[in-house]
């Protein structure tokens, strides 16, 4: 898009923390959707221009191997869905769908894509969990500085209690009924009790947390990006920055069990994800996808996949590997999906800026 | 007499009359098209980019009703039509484009379009085309002036005035003009469920500012004139349908200033051109806050022979130098640049017009090659009503990197090449005149344009944005116009209609996949207007309908804005009140209420009035 330069940087800024994913689609519950689009498939999040609403989802059907994309236009009478689609969470029948710069969460019949319902009044929200069918949970940046977790009624769609987290709050995950939070402008993971809807205690970890995931075994990987300083940008001053890291966290006691920090000091990860026998993580790092066995210590230093994406996602079933390329965010962006062993296999065109990926 | 006045393919190259147009003279086959000054009177509160969109192919990207307007013309991108106030480009060299939404009409005496690439005569970015304004003229003799008031939908309040004085030697002439405007209208929000109605906020827009011209006749062969213009822009930039509204202000403010020397000698004419232009942004939100301040210095130096009126020779050096204070720049960046040009004019036979120029642009580290144009006019069938000319030509065009390209911090490429264009075009033009009363001029025109090395910011592999030679961008189009004036007894008509059909896409991405062979976005394939004119005894109704095709929203061609049609008009009744005239006006703007983006989602204003009164003197 040839929007004026400088309204690039105010993106780049606003977007420097951004990292996206790693989707739990968390629930057990036997009220699985039906429709078009409850088959298997994979739902894209087409995060769209910054400052137009022009983000959507797109779903590929992994048999016939048909993409639709803007289904949420297409279910809501051509209604765009909204400004930065930053992510979206399956519970239930229900599909919720954070977009960012329309402060809002919409909500979906998952199998149609039918309206039930919106969130708003949000302050540039970023993931969202749901604890069960009445409770979730939202990360806010709320004014790039101190975020923080409001809590939103599911049957009324309003928020119920804000609680202040730390800067930068991004990706969020349960586990053992605790709410852990990666704010990603700090060093920690707040972990909120949801029986009280408090904080609870905050776990340091390495500089800015972006994404998270949980293990086969309930430990709790924390990606962290680094913190890095430019002398001048984009050369990385070493002497003051930080590596990124893998921070693992035993969510019983929450307390740190162990540490794997990156090689290259100037190289910064994000998009931490897991296969679907939680025993693999991948994640993006110094410009290539990488994978990670939950037992090992030291990131090997060759990647997997020997290019970026916007997006990544791994099917839990498949193991393929999902990855958006963001096209220049000019047109729409371009789906590669790879072999386990990262050999790709086949492409297709999704939305503006593909973000993440999220498996039925 | 009319009809000679308005067949550019008339003019003859008595060097008077080229003063400060040198398109005219020097690019035998473009078309430059001026924009009629009824029209300009009129809608003299109104922003350039209101002008030419409504009365030009051009296409404006608007940001809403308050936001900036960005030009595509051509099929080509904003920072590639150049402007020039009184024969200087005026783009900021920081952010390389202008916002013609805060480039006025009021105070400004001409508007005209050059279509095509015209880099060898204006310089870096001439590569769609360029917009040419030209300081008001200040004639009457002894005091002349008007005021006027204006009020209309949506809370927006206009007022301005005028004050000229001139002798046989000396003319001086002042302008202001100040505006309110809130655009405070209603729109139905398509991004919310069931598409509710609301008003617009955030949206308020305060603009004010001057000229100022003097000229000076020091002897019959030497002219000074010094010309100042100030303008001020504060507005609450409105965000899109169901985007989070982020606080976002924006002021403009420029100063423009410019002294200019022509003096005849055995040698031919001199003209020497000096000029200070101070460009300042400052944009804020809740989590930004940045200023930009650039002061260009300019010189240009032309020496023109001409002989008999067979040939003509231009030659000439423009230098520039640049201070600029960026938040987005490691320090404060001074940059020169220089380009020596000449410009020729040939006429071997009456019939037949050819002209050559040829640019070279020194930037360090930039430099881009030498940049030609070659062309033709040959009026190959001339009788007593009809005239018929083809007309061609070939140009080179080229724009350097900005400031912000090459300065923001550490996004800055080094290795960026300056861009390059290649366009050739041919046209056939008739003229049909009957007598006094009826003249028709239709010109035909198509074009093909290469342009390479296209420079665009893109996150690149690594997420971090920063300027790139993204593509190469094949633009290929036709333009058709006809212009009808009429005088029937004690009424004057004139109509124009017009047609432009644009294809504009990538044949080549250097970085990232691309959308080869696709429209580029917010390139509308089909633009028509259709204006017209009529004047008895002291009415005058001016009307003007605008056809927008479809617009792409992406480089993908997926997602589109549908086309819309505009109907603006104007009824003008003038009193006499003894020596001096009362000038009352009625306008409806969107007349037909369409609903209609230039830009997606950015809501615009529905069916509007305004009125306004003009106090003119004498």
């Amino acid at each position: 898009m040839r929007k004026l330069n400088y309204f690039r940087s105010f993106f780049l800024a606003a977007t420097l923390a951004i990292t996206s994913l790693g989707f739990t689609s968390c629930d057990d519950d036997n009220d699985g959707p039906t429709g078009a689009y409850a088959e298997e498939g994979v739902f894209v999040v087409n995060e769209g221009n910054f400052q137009t609403p022009n983000g959507s989802v797109s779903y590929y059907n992994t048999n016939t191997k048909e993409v639709q994309n803007n289904i949420f236009g297409r279910s809501n009478n051509n209604r765009p869905l909204g400004d930065v689609v930053q992510s979206m969470v399956i519970h239930g029948d229900r599909a919720f769908i954070v977009v960012n710069n329309s402060n809002k969460i919409e909500v979906v019949n998952a199998g149609t894509f039918a309206s039930v319902g919106v969130v708003e009044g949000l302050a540039l929200p970023r993931y969202f969990v749901a604890l069960n069918n009445d409770k979730g949970y939202v990360t806010e940046y709320v004014n790039f500085g101190i975020g923080r977790v409001s809590v939103i009624d599911l049957n009324t769609y309003t928020v119920t209690k804000t609680i202040p987290v730390g800067k930068l709050p991004e990706q969020i995950a349960l586990a053992g009924g605790k709410l852990y939070v990666t704010n990603s402008g700090d060093n920690t993971v707040s972990v909120i009790n949801t029986a009280t809807d408090a904080v609870e205690t905050s776990i340091t970890v390495a500089d800015a947390p972006n994404s998270l995931a949980i293990d086969r075994n309930n430990v709790l990987w924390v990606l962290s990006s680094g913190n890095k300083s430019y002398d001048p940008y984009p050369e990385v001053d070493e002497a003051n920055s930080t590596a990124a890291s893998l921070t693992k966290i035993n969510t019983s006691n929450n307390t740190v069990t162990g540490t794997i920090t990156f090689p290259e000091v100037a190289a910064s990860a994000g998009k931490l994800v897991m296969n679907g026998n939680r025993d693999k993580l991948y994640f993006i790092y110094n410009g290539g996808v990488h994978q990670l066995g939950i037992t090992a210590s030291t990131v090997n230093s060759s990647p997997l996949i020997n290019r970026s994406f916007y997006g990544l996602g791994v099917d839990p079933e498949t193991s393929y590997i999902y990855g958006g390329d963001d096209n220049g965010f000019d047109g729409d962006g371009t789906v590669y999906v790879y072999n386990p062993d990262g050999t790709q296999i086949s492409t297709f065109k999704a939305g503006i800026a593909p973000n993440g990926f999220l498996f039925n | 007499m009319a009809a000679a006045q308005q067949d550019t393919t008339q003019h003859q190259l008595r060097t008077v009359q080229v003063f400060g147009k040198p398109a005219e003279v020097y690019a035998a086959g473009s078309r430059v098209v001026q924009v009629d000054s009824a029209y300009l009177s009129t809608y003299s509160s109104g922003t350039l980019a209101e002008a030419l969109q409504a009365r030009t192919p051009i296409y404006f990207k608007s940001y809403g009703a308050s936001g900036t307007s960005t030009v595509a013309f051509r099929g080509t991108n904003a920072s590639q039509t150049a402007v020039l106030w009184n024969g200087l480009n005026i783009a900021p060299a920081t952010l390389g484009q202008s916002d013609f939404s805060t480039l006025p009409l009021s105070g400004i005496g001409e508007v005209a379009v050059q279509h095509g690439a015209a880099a060898a005569t204006y310089g870096s970015g001439a590569i769609g085309g360029a917009v040419l304004l030209n300081s008001a003229k200040y004639k009457t003799a002894r005091l002349s002036g008007d005021v006027k008031l204006e009020a209309g939908s949506f809370g927006r309040y206009f007022g301005s005035g005028s004050a000229g004085y001139s002798t046989k030697k000396f003319s001086f002439g002042v302008s202001a003009y100040g505006q309110l405007a809130k655009n405070d209208f209603k729109y139905k929000d398509l991004t919310r469920f069931g598409t509710p109605e609301v008003r617009q906020d955030n949206a308020q827009v305060e603009q004010h500012g001057f000229t100022k011209d003097l000229s000076w006749q020091i002897s019959p062969q030497t002219q000074l004139a010094v010309h100042g213009w100030y303008t001020f822009s504060d507005r609450e930039l409105q965000p899109a349908m169901g985007s989070a509204y982020a606080d976002a202000r924006q002021r403009d403010e420029s100063l423009r200033l410019m002294a200019e020397l022509q003096h005849q000698s055995r040698f031919g004419q001199t003209d020497i051109k000096l000029a200070y232009f101070n460009e300042y942004l400052h944009y804020t939100d809740l989590s930004n806050d940045s200023k930009s301040e650039v002061d260009t210095y300019q010189l240009q130096a032309e020496q023109t022979f001409t002989r008999g009126e067979r040939w003509s020779l231009r030659g000439g050096l423009n230098m520039q130098h640049f201070v600029a204070d960026n938040d987005g720049y490691a320090a404060q960046q001074d940059e020169n640049r220089a380009s020596l040009f000449a410009l020729f004019r040939y006429n071997p036979v009456q019939p037949l017009q050819l002209s050559l120029n040829l640019r070279q642009a020194l930037v360090e580290g930039f430099n881009p090659p030498p940049t030609p144009a070659l062309g033709f006019n040959w009026k190959f069938f001339n009788s007593n009503q009809h005239q018929v000319s083809l007309k061609g030509n070939a140009s080179g065009s080229y724009r350097v990197p900005t400031l912000n390209d090459r300065f923001w911090a550490g996004t800055g490429n080094p290795d960026l090449k300056p861009e390059q264009g290649w366009s050739y075009e041919l046209g056939l033009r008739h003229v049909l005149v009957q007598g006094n009363t009826f003249l028709l001029e239709t010109e035909a025109t198509a074009y093909h344009m290469l342009v390479d090395d296209w420079i665009q910011w893109s996150p690149g592999n690594t997420g971090a944005w920063r300027p790139v030679n993204l593509q190469k961008v094949e633009s290929k189009g036709i333009e058709l116009s006809t212009t009808a004036t009429s005088t029937l007894r004690e009424v004057k008509l004139s109509s124009t209609a017009g047609y432009t059909y644009t294809s504009s896409e990538q044949v080549e991405v250097y970085e990232g996949n691309g959308d080869e062979g696709k429209q580029l976005m917010y390139v509308p394939r089909h633009k028509a207007i259709l204006s017209a004119e009529a004047n008895y005894r002291n009415w005058r109704l001016l009307g003007n309908l605008n056809y927008t095709g479809l617009r792409y929203t992406s480089n993908s061609e997926t997602n589109n804005l549908d086309s819309f049609i505009l109907l603006n008009l104007a009824l003008s009744r003038k009193l006499q009140l003894g020596q001096h005239s009362l000038l009352l006006t009625l306008r409806s703007d969107n007349m037909t209420n369409a609903a209609y983006q230039t830009m997606a989602y950015r809501a615009m204003p529905p069916r509007g009035y305004t009125f306004s009164l003009r106090f003119i003197i004498p």
